[in-house]
């Protein structure tokens, strides 16, 4: 008896509590699957069976159809699914790689170089910015506006700027990024739309992966500086004496070891950008809309097209399980560099 | 470490105005190359041999617009923006290609979700990017797109279009689509409120259908909670959408406008034409407010919830008695795929009202022959011209072959040999909007109604189209915030019960007037008196 | 001459050679110098690149009135106005609620409140380290919290109606809550060797990888009590006439319990990979110790993932802020106002052209954030991390 509460080894847990383990896990399993096996039962639905009240079981209590699935996979809306489920495909991993390049560079750089920014040239910059911006709004050309804006700057930067000798530490810069998140998407939709106007960019896949890269970096910057923080400096240390560069360090010492974390947060930022939708409708025309954009439509001026919606929700979702399915190794051997890092 | 060094400060400032100046050459327009490719194809003869198999009706439309070339738009690519289908955009998508075997032109539809058509369409406008040629949109929009110059005078174009039959246009339609005085965008589409009722349900009961809002208050009374489709559950009275961010601002001017408007469609529903004081907090609209709320007591559970697609679907699939709506359930409830109620559905002018507004002490008063000219039987009718129907307009910035191509492809669509039997077909969202539509049954017989009940359907339309007293949408600027943002809200916090009948008529009133003063009482009246006729 | 010339092309390479390789070195330690900015600046470029200038523009919108003009759009400015109509005009009871007057319970919660920070307070007064900017940070903060609680404490009474404000605070509050106790309790179920646990990894990794809209419409679907699938458990239950959606509590429920489905598995995924990383022989040690189950996770797993968790706390709840898609889609902010939240309420303004109320009400939201984010960062996360 007193064997069935006794774990055989570290980490593998008694014969009761991986019962109780199971049966915890079964009941969470079933509360996620559940809504996705409404999908693909809906999915299979006529509108009329939809409205009709619930139908539980293809075939047992309703006779499926796959209407929904030939409209938007190969019958009128298949155009503008594969279209956009393209354009998704190229733009998410893209832009999550860039994020996750330049997000983990400055983690680390965060947590192993101290910075000291002025506050004063802090200042002087938003100013001139704000000033470049208000002289433009008032109809200053743009390319004028920002070259007296960086003359203006500077003079005040090597002036008034080194007066004000106050400065900020890594921890202000990372909260700076992260406070980059804080405004709704909403409110800066009308300015980041302007902007691309203005560079030509609107209605590009570069513009969302632009746009995305932005909004997902303080994301990573902050998931990757706590990675990189629980690894051990030492190791590095070692390698710096040896004569091995930063570059080296970071490339081969710093980012394997970090791999757990860093798979976890490229599934986040791909998920987040896969996903993304009002930004995407906005900077996109007819030509780098994404998948999302197709999902919102269904709900018309007929009411929600439940059955079309489910079809587009699980097409969309296939890709990415996939790549978590793949990715999912590379996070088990986290255990690893565990045991080994020991 | 000194971390802001000029150094770097220089490396961001050029890094910057690099990738500024790298967008900053405009690439050329592919207006423009499109522009070079009509000409030449326009100089050389051209000798397409195909237009031969072209059917009788795409003839005459080439005769009509392109005496010269056999294909006028022969590479025009046409960018038109509206909303995804399938409704309203799937006709455009099924027709395109026939245009552009007719004509030349490519149709591009860019489609975006329903809610976020007004603000992608203005942002493209108003920004100058002009990315989009063509606009499906609701013809609401124009008052605040033509004064700003955005969108085209078609007037001319218009009356010069013999295919297009502008005159088959019924005049209330004509007239939406207008703006002081020129026609700005084509209809495609017919919109007002009616309400329509289970026939026999209505006759097993032994009632008529309903001539006021208290007719339908009791029929939906008597009829809820009883069985229709024999699931042992018990079904509804009356199903209304009344969901939030829907569009439970034109329901509840439906039930109003018989309260309020009884002087013919001049009169206005909306503000006092002198003052342009909302005609909100009085006896009128409180009685509205509270019709509507009794009709959830005769509802689905979470009607508080239902949009007009969920109130639909409950329907067409046999579950309610009643129900306020546009065109659409007509149609709907002929397809076989989606409707259980096939020739069950009986429809009638939205109800009227056997009292109406006294506007001097803001009370109920009975009709008579003063204060209601139009009663038929003693019944004040004022049918509400909710939305008015999707429209086709054109972008003024594009270029010149390509808006005459735009236009020519919305005429094409909203010509009778097109737009006759889309009007028939549920899944188009289109309903009529043209004398030969309702005025010729056996198109509608065709696709599946029967004869009773196109009599009946169409009979509806006409009375409501033909009523004198009809109310018009509101057209003013700001038309979103009065009605899409305030009187919504308010609406919807009066039916959840966070305020009563009369704190909600206060509070839409307030809210109007403080709009009203915000964009200029002056300017408002002169615009709410233009676009009613009051003048 | 010969001779002479041997060694010039004999050190005209070399030459070279040297020259390269002090370029090269050279360059490689300026690279060297430089690798703390040429680490940093790119991603600090990008955010100055799309962040500040949006930042600007959307804080003058705010101050401004937006209206179409001939030919363009035209931006009037009215200083303030778009701020005092959500504090103190027509759109306050939207946006702070309505006050209902204060009950004694009320009136003890709030009090209970006040004296927890005039403690705080006097503690940092007595404290060694004061300093005027600690004390008017530590000012600002208690008048804040106090005023938060004021309107949570005056809306959310019998009588009083939470506005938008409230309502996002609840949604942020008790949806992490759940989110992240759920998260760290699959994340400690499947850490340990359990056949089949991969499978559960991905399962669980599944909510979190719809699409926002998508899920929100899925839930509509899930909890529609009358074609939904639990309306047979619904009507069984006698509740044939009542719908979730037309009670203000109930609504706010189906909002969080489908926030929740969706994002615990953010909170797992982190927590997972936190847990996989530490060391498992500080266990090993202390499983031959004779520690329990409960001792481990006190004593060495809690500390371990405790930075983590902070963190991942300040990234969720500065996301859970902008909550706007479950709402909006599951019951368009109804009933009433019920389930509105604040970025809902902007979009509302937003769509209907009102640019200047939804750029004021996301700034509030902005400074809202902050408040609560910098309280957070300097209460307890620096304490904690530091103590660690």
């Amino acid at each position: 008896m007193n064997r069935l509460f006794q774990r055989k080894s570290i980490l593998r847990p008694s014969p009761a509590s991986m019962a109780l383990s199971y049966v915890a896990l079964g009941i969470w399993t079933f509360i996620v699957l559940f809504p996705l096996y409404w999908l693909v039962v809906t999915s299979l639905k006529l509108p009329i069976q939809v409205h009709e009240g619930p139908f539980y079981l293809p075939f047992v209590d309703f006779q499926p159809s796959l209407d929904a699935w030939y409209y938007i996979v190969a019958g009128d809306l298949s155009k503008d699914t594969w279209r956009t489920y393209l354009n998704t495909v190229i733009v998410a991993p893209i832009s999550a790689v860039i994020t996750l390049i330049l997000g983990t560079a400055s983690a680390y750089a965060l947590t192993r170089f101290n910075y000291q920014p002025r506050l004063g040239a802090i200042f002087t910059f938003i100013g001139c910015a704000a000033l470049a911006i208000v002289a433009i709004a008032f109809g200053v050309p743009w390319l004028v506006a920002i070259i007296s804006a960086l003359v203006i700057f500077f003079l005040l930067l090597s002036t008034i700027g080194r007066r004000f000798k106050r400065s900020m530490g890594n921890d202000d810069i990372a909260f700076w990024m992260i406070s980059q998140r804080m405004l709704p998407p909403i409110a800066v939709v009308i300015p980041i739309y302007i902007l691309f106007q203005q560079l030509n960019l609107l209605d590009t896949r570069t513009a969302l992966i632009i746009t995305y890269v932005t909004i997902n970096l303080p994301i990573v910057v902050w998931l990757m500086r706590d990675y990189l923080r629980s690894i051990p400096i030492e190791l590095e240390e070692c390698a710096a004496i040896d004569g091995a560069s930063r570059y080296r360090i970071f490339w081969s010492i710093v980012l394997p070891l970090a791999v757990p974390g860093l798979v976890a947060t490229f599934l986040f930022v791909l998920v987040f950008t896969w996903n993304e939708y009002l930004l995407a409708l906005f900077l996109s025309g007819a030509k780098a809309q994404t998948l999302p954009y197709v999902i919102s439509s269904q709900n018309a001026t007929r009411g929600p097209q439940w059955w079309n919606m489910s079809v587009l929700i699980l097409i969309m979702i296939i890709p990415v399980i996939a790549m978590a399915i793949v990715l999912e190794r590379y996070i088990a051997r986290g255990l690893l560099v565990g045991a080994v890092k020991g | 470490m000194n971390f802001i060094k000029p150094v770097g400060i220089l490396v961001l400032f050029v890094l910057l105005a690099v990738v500024a100046a790298c967008g900053a050459p405009p690439t050329p327009e592919t207006v423009t190359v499109v522009e070079t490719v009509v000409v030449e194809k326009e100089s050389e003869p051209v000798t397409v041999v195909e237009t031969v198999e072209v059917v009788k009706e795409v003839e005459k439309i080439v005769e009509v617009e392109a005496e010269a070339a056999a294909k006028p738009f022969e590479g025009v690519e046409v960018n038109i923006l509206t909303f995804v289908g399938p409704q309203v955009a799937e006709p455009l998508q099924r027709r395109g290609p026939d245009f552009t075997e007719l004509t030349g032109a490519t149709v591009n539809v860019v489609t975006v979700p329903n809610a976020e058509l007004y603000q992608k369409a203005l942002a493209d406008l108003a920004t100058g990017t002009n990315s989009f040629d063509g606009f499906l949109f609701a013809p609401q929009w124009i008052v605040d797109f033509a004064p700003a110059g955005f969108l085209e005078d078609l007037t001319d174009r218009v009356h010069n279009d013999e295919a297009l039959e502008w005159d088959d246009i019924a005049p209330f339609f004509q007239d939406f689509n207008s703006y002081d005085g020129k026609v700005y965008s084509i209809p495609l589409d017919g919109d007002f409120h009616m309400v329509y009722y289970r026939t026999d349900l209505l006759e097993e009961a032994g009632l008529e259908p309903p001539r006021t809002w208290d007719d339908y208050l009791n029929i939906a009374k008597t009829l809820n909670g009883q069985d229709f489709d024999g699931d042992g559950e018990g079904d509804y009275g009356s199903c209304i959408a009344k969901a939030r961010a829907q569009q439970s601002y034109w329901w509840i001017y439906s039930i109003a406008a018989p309260f309020i408007q009884s002087q013919g469609t001049s009169q206005g529903a909306f503000f006092n034409t002198e003052t342009m004081e909302p005609l909100v907090n009085n006896d009128a609209f409180k009685r509205a407010l509270e019709v509507y709320k009794e009709t959830t007591d005769y509802g689905p559970p979470d009607e508080l919830n239902l949009g007009v697609g969920d109130t639909r679907g409950l329907f067409t699939s046999g579950r309610c008695a009643l129900s306020l709506d546009w065109g659409d359930i007509g149609t709907l409830a002929i397809d076989p795929e989606n409707s259980n109620v096939q020739d069950k559905v009986g429809a009638v002018i939205t109800p009227g009202s056997t009292q109406v507004l006294d506007w001097e002490t803001g009370e109920l008063v009975d009709c008579d022959e003063t204060t209601c000219p139009y009663a038929v039987d003693g019944v004040n009718y004022a049918p509400y011209a909710s939305f008015g129907g999707w429209a086709g307009a054109v972008n003024a910035a594009a270029d010149d072959t390509v808006k005459d191509a735009t236009y020519a492809f919305f005429s094409y669509m909203s010509q009778p040999a097109q737009a006759n039997e889309d009007v028939t077909i549920g899944r188009t969202g289109y309903n009529p909007y043209r004398f030969s539509q309702f005025l010729n049954r056996q198109l509608w017989v065709k696709n599946g109604m029967s004869p009773e009940a196109a009599a009946n359907y169409l009979g509806a339309i006409e009375a409501s189209l033909n009523s004198p007293n009809m109310v018009l949408d509101l057209r003013i600027p700001q038309n979103q915030s009065y009605q899409q943002v305030e009187l919504d809200r308010i609406l919807a916090q009066y039916l959840a019960g966070e305020l009563d009948t009369d704190q909600a008529a206060q509070e839409i009133n307030d809210a109007w007037d403080e709009i009203t003063d915000e964009a200029g009482r002056e300017q408002q009246l002169e615009a709410y008196r233009a676009t009613i006729g009051a003048n | 001459m010969q001779i002479d010339i041997k060694p010039q092309t004999q050190i005209e390479p070399n030459d070279k050679m040297t020259f390269l390789s002090r370029t090269w070195s050279k360059l490689s330690n300026w690279l060297e110098r430089t690798s703390g900015s040429i680490f940093l600046w790119p991603a600090v470029l990008a955010l100055l690149f799309l962040s500040i200038f949006p930042l600007i523009v959307s804080f003058y919108i705010s101050l401004s009135r937006f209206s179409i003009a001939l030919g363009g759009f035209e931006l009037k400015f009215v200083g303030l106005d778009n701020y005092n109509r959500l504090l103190f005009g027509r759109e306050q009871t939207h946006f702070l609620g309505l006050m209902a007057p204060p009950t004694p319970l009320s009136l003890f919660l709030f009090g209970l409140v006040v004296v927890g920070l005039a403690v705080f307070l006097v503690r940092y007064i007595r404290s060694s380290s004061v300093s005027l900017g600690g004390l008017l940070g530590r000012g600002v903060l208690v008048i804040g919290v106090a005023a938060l609680v004021w309107i949570l404490v005056h809306t959310l009474g019998p009588d009083g109606r939470p506005g938008t404000v409230a309502v996002t605070l609840i949604y942020v509050f008790v949806g992490i809550f759940f989110q992240y106790t759920l998260g760290l309790g699959l994340a400690l179920l499947v850490v340990q060797k359990l056949p089949g646990r991969r499978f559960f990894r991905v399962v669980f990794l599944l909510p979190m990888m719809i699409t926002p809209v998508g899920a929100a419409y899925m839930f509509r679907m899930v909890t529609d009590t009358s074609k939904g699938p639990f309306a047979p458990l619904w009507q069984g239950a006698g509740l044939t006439d009542f719908s979730w959606v037309t009670s203000p509590w109930g609504a706010r429920v189906a909002i969080l319990l489908a926030d929740t489905w969706q994002w615990t598995p953010f909170m797992f995924i982190v927590l997972l990979a936190a847990l996989e990383s530490q060391a498992t022989d500080v266990i090993e040690a202390a499983t031959v110790d004779g520690a329990n189950h409960r001792q481990i996770f006190r004593h060495i797993t809690w500390p371990a993932i405790l930075p983590v968790s902070l963190t991942l706390i300040l990234i969720r709840m500065i996301e859970a802020f902008k909550i706007i898609d479950l709402p909006n889609v599951m019951t368009n902010g109804g009933p009433g106002t019920a389930t509105e939240s604040l970025t809902l309420q902007s979009f509302i303004a937003w769509r209907a052209l009102n640019l200047g109320e939804s750029a004021a009400i996301a700034y509030m939201l902005l400074f809202l954030v902050t408040f609560i984010a910098v309280s957070y960062v300097m209460l307890i996360r620096d304490r904690v991390v530091e103590k660690v």
